[in-house]
């Protein structure tokens, strides 16, 4: 993806998660996670991507 | 200041605001060998560094009169910068070193340097650029525009203009001015008397910005820190400064009083924590504490008669973009040339209309380029808020998010759409060099001399012969030779670049590819660009005629 096009994703998300506030975010993002890896080409990516989220996300 | 200036009745242009885009413009002016009077409030130089980072165009503008070399001399340029979320650090970019630029792409340099080298470059024109210092604008009356009635095109017509209530040392007098501009800053005397408003919206996000003189052995860098432990759950943001001075942004509060937050005894303690924490140990003292939020701000027209409006004046950007200061010289340097050729008969006072739409249609982008900065130093709602942690904690093992973490990359500002562009001649050429572009910038180099394109801008029009045979390129030259520029005015300039940078001769090679953002293939061509450096037409050349006309508009033929 260019940075544009990133720069441009990241933007609409985040005002989408405004859009439908905090207590409507978790399910929002879940489903959305779940459009992303469905397009993805094999588990092995996204395995380690949850991985790195989890680790990251810790205080 | 000690100098006192006689006031004459009439003038034939006011400055309102001796700032440092008000002395800018005092100074591009003067090299037209226009007049001017320059109003300002303050006895000398802002105090306290204000606007800080200087654009590479702001760099070429202040060239134009003269002050590039003691900008570059005393300012510390950077490419590189570092983000840093809590301890670690997520980001660090380094601009491409790019051999056939003139300027670094930013210098860090006090504000009131600015002003004092624009000062100086009106003095080396005495007479022309007057400043009274201890000044104010205190009202302003538009006399009746005669100017409609079709006088348009005659030399600094007497008929118009602005009757201007100023007090000088106390004393209140009244001046008349063919045209005023305000260049007095964000809250403007000028638009307030013609009971104008800025539009737009402001950021709730409050920044404190402290200046405090301290030694340091750290590489002229931007740094921003996410989270720091020293501030917890603030933003903090340093760029060094010459003299030893650092800038020192930190985010307060939504909760916190802004007249609160600007006492030093709750700033220093919060300074301090983070000097420790980075390990900057020197000895330190305090300069200047401000505060600030960002603004995202315009007038709807900068021209309004014979009242233009320039700088913050006209227009309030985020500051995060660093395009404040930078857009007002930009401003300056865009109305210089135009204001120049309507007093000298050159063009009629429309192209005035120009000026604003010209620069409304920058100031879009300008703050659409801010918002971008402002939306994650300062994240506005929830979901940025929410986005931004995401991406700073992805950011510290994740390259593929880490560009959303930069200083967004800015693109020059192109005046698309403008009424002054030529239909583009050369569509076989980069559209990053069609009319209403500013022109990409050239290393030329002719028998062992290196010149820049940059240099041949801030005075005439520029034409520029590419790859034309020779026989062709002698025709060019005796086109531009019949253009007569209005009276006082610098002729054309005309050049002849090779594009392949191979060849030698009478012509310019540009060097390091730089000639292919221009050529055309298998065509030579010729551009115009205007005195401000951006491009008025380009074309194949055997469409010289169609230069020669717009050339022609500009000039006694």
């Amino acid at each position: 993806m260019t940075e544009q096009d990133l720069d441009t994703s990241y933007t609409s998300l985040c005002e989408a998660i405004t859009r439908v506030g905090e207590s409507r975010a978790p399910l929002f993002l879940a489903m959305l996670s779940l459009s992303l890896i469905a397009r993805q080409s094999s588990a092995g990516d996204v395995l380690a991507l949850i991985a790195q989220a989890e680790k990251n996300s810790a205080e | 200041m000690a100098e006192t200036v006689a006031i004459p009745e009439r003038v034939t242009v006011v400055i309102a605001g001796g700032g440092p885009v008000g002395l800018s413009l005092a100074a591009l002016l003067a090299e037209y060998g226009i007049p001017s009077l320059t109003i300002e409030a303050d006895d000398g130089y802002c105090t306290g560094s204000r606007a800080i980072c200087m654009s590479r165009r702001s760099q070429e503008i202040m060239g134009w009169f003269g002050a590039d070399a003691p900008l570059v001399e005393k300012g510390l340029g950077w490419t590189a910068g570092r983000s840093y979320f809590r301890d670690k650090e997520v980001l660090h970019f380094d601009m491409p070193h790019d051999p056939a630029q003139r300027f670094a792409p930013m210098v860090n340099i006090q504000q009131y340097y600015i002003e004092e080298y624009a000062h100086d470059a009106t003095r080396r024109h005495p007479g022309l650029a007057q400043v009274s210092w201890s000044s104010r604008v205190l009202a302003v009356e538009p006399l009746a525009d005669a100017s409609r009635t079709g006088a348009s095109r005659t030399n600094a017509s007497r008929t118009g203009g602005v009757r201007v209530q100023v007090e000088v040392n106390g004393t209140p007098r009244w001046i008349e001015a063919d045209w005023l501009i305000a260049c007095d800053g964000g809250r403007s005397t000028v638009r307030e008397a013609m009971g104008l408003q800025l539009k737009g919206m402001q950021y709730e996000g409050r920044y404190v910005i402290v200046d405090i003189e301290q030694e340091s052995q750290r590489p002229v860098e931007r740094l921003a820190w996410f989270d720091p432990p020293s501030n917890p759950g603030s933003t903090i943001l340093m760029h060094r400064q010459p003299e030893n001075v650092w800038r020192i942004d930190y985010q307060v509060g939504d909760d916190e009083d802004p007249a609160e937050a600007v006492r030093p005894e709750n700033v220093l303690p919060r300074v301090q924590s983070h000097l420790d924490m980075i390990g900057e140990t020197a000895p330190w003292k305090p300069l200047w504490i401000s505060i600030y939020n960002a603004k995202c701000l315009s007038l709807e027209s900068y021209r309004h008669g014979r009242i233009l409006f320039a700088g913050d004046a006209a227009h309030l950007v985020p500051i995060f973009g660093v395009r404040g200061l930078n857009s007002g010289l930009d401003d300056a340097g865009n109305l210089a040339w135009k204001l120049a050729w309507v007093l000298r008969g050159g063009a009629p006072e429309s192209i005035l209309d120009t000026y604003s739409s010209e620069r409304v249609h920058a100031t879009r982008q300008n703050i659409a380029y801010g918002a971008k900065s402002t939306e994650f130093m300062a994240p506005p709602s929830y979901g940025f808020s929410l986005m931004r942690d995401a991406a700073l904690r992805l950011g510290v093992t994740d390259p593929s998010v880490r560009s959303l973490v930069n200083p967004r990359q800015s693109s020059p500002i192109s005046y698309e759409g403008s009424p002054l562009n030529r239909r583009d001649g050369l569509h076989q050429a980069d559209a990053a060099s069609a009319p209403g572009q500013p022109a990409a910038e050239l290393m030329l180099q002719r028998n062992g001399l290196t010149r820049h394109l940059t240099q041949w801008f801030g005075r005439g029009f520029v034409v520029m012969g590419l790859d034309l045979d020779e026989g062709t390129f002698q025709q060019l030259q005796s086109m531009v030779a019949t253009m007569t520029a209005p009276q006082g005015l610098p002729a054309p300039d005309v050049l002849q670049v090779n594009s392949s940078g191979t060849g030698s001769g009478e012509a310019w090679q540009a060097m390091h590819g730089g000639g292919r953002r221009y050529a055309a293939p298998q065509d030579g061509a010729i551009y115009v660009f205007r005195p401000d450096g951006y491009v008025l037409g380009r074309w194949a050349a055997a469409d010289m005629e169609r230069a020669r006309q717009a050339l022609a508009a500009f000039h006694l033929s």
